[in-house]
């Protein structure tokens, strides 16, 4: 790997790949890969529709880098924003919904992903646990619902049996709840780039 | 036309994809207007971004697939390893690049074949003593490498993530129950000369005795994996602080960065 895009910030990265630079999507994955396959695995608990995700967003930013734009988010925020509506649009057809049921989690194999990052992700993982566990308990069981099984806010509502203005009000809430309390202990989206 | 304040409810739900296909359209009607609820959903979806982190890793061969689907070969990702042979590359263009000097008239043939051959017999010197520089240094590194990844696949091994104040500074830790810790701090930029990282542990001692800080190690000025031992308490929280080359026995310095146990 070219030692100038390991240190590169991620805005570098994707004007490099604007250009290009094929080894500069290769650090891009290696960086966001792991988080961007969890996430698409968690939705759709399935590992082969889950991969196929991954090569679409990694493909997406390679033919339109344009997209992502660096004053608005993290490439990672972006990459995973794309991820879950793909994923949710995946949820909600009928094929993948019977891929649902099959509940296919297979264990992850090895990759490039670089172990930095993983230990990054895990130990921020620790904390965003930690803030949701102090979240409402609607709030929390909203955003759950709503971000991890691909529901809508009204079909949340049928699942909390609550109405649907509370529900959306509470995803809301807790989504600036969340920020609050993760600004708190020092955990900035994308700060780590 | 839903009113403003209905579309502002749903600014939440829009980040995390939970509306449905025609309030979706009227969310992002109404952004494209709106620079403050921007904003705001660009917020959402960072606490979102953060909610994905897992530590999950990517199989085996997906790369090779979007390599493959890219216009050209592109090459793997992943850190960089120390490589034992010779990488076969640069000697090969110098010999393709003299194959195809032999081919031209006579004249001077002679001269560039020496020319060629010195070049290539220097390149291949040059990379011999990289690589063993670059062996030297994965038979010495890994040793530490190794411990903090063992560390990591420790079921009961925490996990600290130290940043600085504006997020630009990164170092992660793992520490297991024995008190034995993994500093990663190879992100941190290179000090000048006259100054040196520090580590430092907020410990506390139990039985109302509070937190004390302890310092648990001088980590120069360009650290990558640096042990360290947290003696008797609990590690409530790590800090790493710019000192004086050599360190200091207390600080007076600022935290550089920070990180709570959880």
């Amino acid at each position: 790997m070219n030692p100038d895009l390991t240190e590169a910030s991620d805005a570098a990265l994707v004007v490099a790949i604007a250009r290009y630079r094929q080894e500069a999507l290769a650090e891009a994955y290696r960086r966001h890969a792991g988080a961007v396959f969890g996430l698409a695995r968690r939705l759709l608990r399935s590992q082969s529709t889950a991969e196929e995700i991954v090569q679409e967003v990694f493909l997406r930013l390679w033919h339109q880098p344009d997209r992502f734009d660096a004053s608005r988010g993290s490439l990672r925020s972006y990459l995973l924003a794309h991820t879950h509506g793909r994923s949710v649009d995946v949820m909600r057809s009928d094929s993948a919904r019977r891929a649902r049921e099959e509940r296919d989690v297979r264990a992850a194999a090895e990759s490039g992903y670089d172990l930095e990052h993983e230990v990054w992700d895990m130990a921020t993982a620790a904390q965003v646990r930690q803030a949701m566990n102090v979240l409402p308990q609607g709030e929390r069981a909203a955003i759950q619902l709503a971000y991890f099984d691909g529901l809508t806010y009204r079909e949340v509502a049928v699942e909390l049996g609550e109405p649907e203005g509370t529900v959306k009000s509470r995803i809301r809430s807790g989504l600036k709840r969340l920020r609050v309390t993760l600004a708190a202990v020092g955990v900035v989206a994308g700060a780590e780039r | 036309m839903m009113p403003a304040e209905a579309i502002e409810e749903l600014l939440g739900a829009y980040a995390l994809d939970a509306v449905d296909a025609n309030e979706k359209r009227a969310v992002e009607e109404y952004l494209a207007n709106n620079p403050r609820a921007r904003a705001e959903v660009e917020q959402h979806r960072e606490v979102a971004t953060m909610l994905a982190y897992s530590g999950t890793t990517a199989p085996d061969g997906l790369w090779d697939r979007i390599a493959s689907a890219l216009d050209e070969p592109a090459p793997m990702p992943g850190p960089e390893l120390a490589r034992i042979l010779p990488p076969p590359d640069r000697v090969d263009v110098a010999m393709r690049s003299s194959r195809r000097r032999w081919l031209r008239p006579a004249a001077g043939v002679l001269a560039a074949a020496a020319v060629i051959t010195i070049a290539v017999l220097s390149a291949t010197l040059v990379e011999r003593a990289r690589e063993l520089d670059r062996f030297r240094q994965s038979v010495a590194a890994p040793t530490l490498s190794q411990l903090y990844g063992s560390a990591l696949r420790l079921n009961t091994t925490k996990l600290v993530a130290l940043r600085s104040g504006d997020g630009a500074m990164v170092a992660t830790a793992a520490f297991e129950p024995d008190g034995t810790g993994y500093l990663s701090a190879n992100r941190l930029p290179q000090l000048d000369e006259a100054k040196t990282y520090q580590l430092w542990g907020a410990v506390d001692a139990g039985e109302g005795a509070g937190a004390k800080v302890i310092s648990l190690g001088v980590l120069g000025r360009h650290p990558d994996i640096v042990p360290f031992v947290v003696g008797q308490g609990k590690l409530v929280a790590l800090v790493i602080t710019e000192e004086r080359n050599g360190g200091v026995p207390v600080s007076t310095q600022p935290a550089a960065l920070k990180g709570d146990v959880i």
